[in-house]
């Protein structure tokens, strides 16, 4: 197996091979007449731009060995800001155009343009559409299953209707060798998008998991335990996640990403997620029946333990802990020497998931467990407030770029992390860190 | 961080797009 930065390497080569490939393929065999340089740049971009969009169907299709060396949270960010490149170069198309020839402005009159032109318009609508419901999904208050159907099917909408506007308006496309490798490469992408959405599924159908418990845990979370159902379950990492879909099936879009809390070294398939009620569908965990089947799309994830540290630094912050608690109930099961820090944020004394638990464990392990508490109680002499690199150094012997560092929490928090490892001159490749906001 | 370098590799990707199409133009008015 390769190495992360190296598969990273081949990965990026790739993507920009599968954007770029096609569109120089149109230079290739006969070709009509050229036209200028500028209309010529925009029929290119305009082309290379539907490849992208295209392509983030393969992003998104959760192929572990795409995912595994980047993180599914830095795969959903490319995702996030490559849609933004792919429409920047799509909507540059025409204004390009409109640039070199005013006159066609007139084109943008829906009803009245060719229907070549408005297959382009409907195209361009459908992605900035999707790009504006995905930027403002929260302003918007769109629930997470509406605006995830809705941006599949506008994805779809967009990539066949610009399809059907460039084979319309012929030009590169009128070449049937050249029309068929790009309907070909649109019915490839629909079908990775059919694998995810059906033929996924029709696996994850097979493999059900029954509810066995549902455990109270402090800081309003819940522990799911989910047993497999007549299979032998999979095994995962410590550090990673599964998509859960408790309500419905698993062709129905209603998988939500959590970590697995409990120990990677369970024997029966057993797992364990710890979810804490954020006012939407984790409001209902504790409603869910025992015996309920639900169903795991997992493993996933490269916040996993693995690489040789002196030290394990754990940071949480909040409902973070969940991760964080998979690898140290892990390492305990393991009987693993080496030591763990683990600095964890929480409101207050009374809101510590597994505070009792982390005490104990403190016993089987070297561990040692740092609280750092926004509102602490009265006579509390522990650190106070956020996790900054001043309570880091406080607790972490140096040098501290020989550990191992995991982050996991809400987003400011890990971005005042990330600073403050950069302060300590803790170089890139030690610290992992996984957001449990990505989509 | 890592976040850091996922953005900068999408301007590059960008970047990399951008100037290729540009290479399309001029190989199809120049030859």
């Amino acid at each position: 197996m390769l190495p992360y930065v190296a598969r990273r390497a081949v990965w990026l080569t790739a993507y920009l091979v599968l954007v770029l490939a096609p569109v120089l393929a149109l230079l290739l065999g006969d070709v009509p007449p050229a036209r200028g340089f500028w209309t010529e740049f925009s029929s290119a971009i305009a082309y290379a731009g539907l490849m992208m969009m295209g392509l983030q169907f393969g992003l998104t299709a959760r192929f572990r060995y795409v995912t595994e060396p980047w993180g599914e949270d830095v795969i959903y960010h490319f995702h996030r800001l490559l849609s933004l490149v792919a429409l920047g170069l799509v909507i540059a198309h025409p204004i390009i155009l409109f640039a070199i020839d005013p006159a066609r402005l007139r084109l943008l009159n829906f009803f009245q343009a060719p229907p070549v032109a408005r297959w382009a318009a409907l195209s361009t609508y459908s992605l900035i559409a999707l790009v504006a419901m995905s930027l403002w999904r929260v302003r918007l208050r769109i629930r997470y299953e509406i605006w995830h159907s809705t941006h599949i099917l506008l994805a779809v909408v967009a990539i066949i209707a610009g399809m059907i506007h460039m084979i319309g308006w012929g030009f590169y496309l009128v070449d049937l060798r050249k029309r068929a490798l790009w309907i070909g490469l649109s019915i490839f992408w629909i079908c990775l998008l059919l694998y995810v959405r059906i033929v996924k599924p029709l696996f994850i159908l097979r493999r059900p998991y029954a509810v066995t418990e549902v455990r109270k845990e402090l800081g309003d979370s819940w522990t799911l335990v989910m047993q497999p159902h007549r299979h032998s379950g999979f095994r995962f990492t410590p550090g990673q996640f599964g998509w859960l879909t408790i309500w419905g099936g698993p062709f129905q879009i209603t998988g939500h990403p959590f970590s697995f809390s409990s120990s990677a070294e369970v024997a029966d398939g057993r797992v364990e997620m710890t979810i804490r009620n954020l006012g939407d569908l984790t409001s209902k965990i504790h409603e869910v029946p025992i015996g309920r089947r639900v169903y795991i799309d997992g493993p996933y994830g490269a916040f996993t333990i693995g690489n040789p540290a002196d030290m394990h630094v754990l940071i949480a912050g909040g409902v973070g802990i969940t991760p964080m608690m998979s690898m140290i109930r892990t390492l305990a099961d393991r009987g693993d020497k080496r030591p763990v820090v683990l600095i964890y944020g929480s409101g207050d004394w009374e809101s510590i998931t597994f505070r009792e638990e982390l005490k104990a464990l403190e016993k089987r392990l070297d561990l040692e467990v740092v609280h750092v508490l926004l509102s602490p109680p009265a006579g509390w002499e522990g650190e106070k407030g956020f996790i900054d690199a001043e309570v880091m150094m406080r607790h972490l012997p140096p040098p501290y770029r020989d550990h191992e560092y995991f982050i996991c929490g809400p987003n400011p928090m890990m971005d005042a992390i990330e600073k403050a490892l950069g302060e300590m001159h803790v170089p890139l490749a030690k610290y992992h860190s996984e957001r449990y906001s990505f989509v | 961080m890592r976040r850091l370098l996922a953005e900068r590799l999408v301007v590059a990707t960008g970047l990399i797009v951008i100037l290729m199409s540009a290479l399309f133009a001029y190989l199809r008015v120049s030859t």
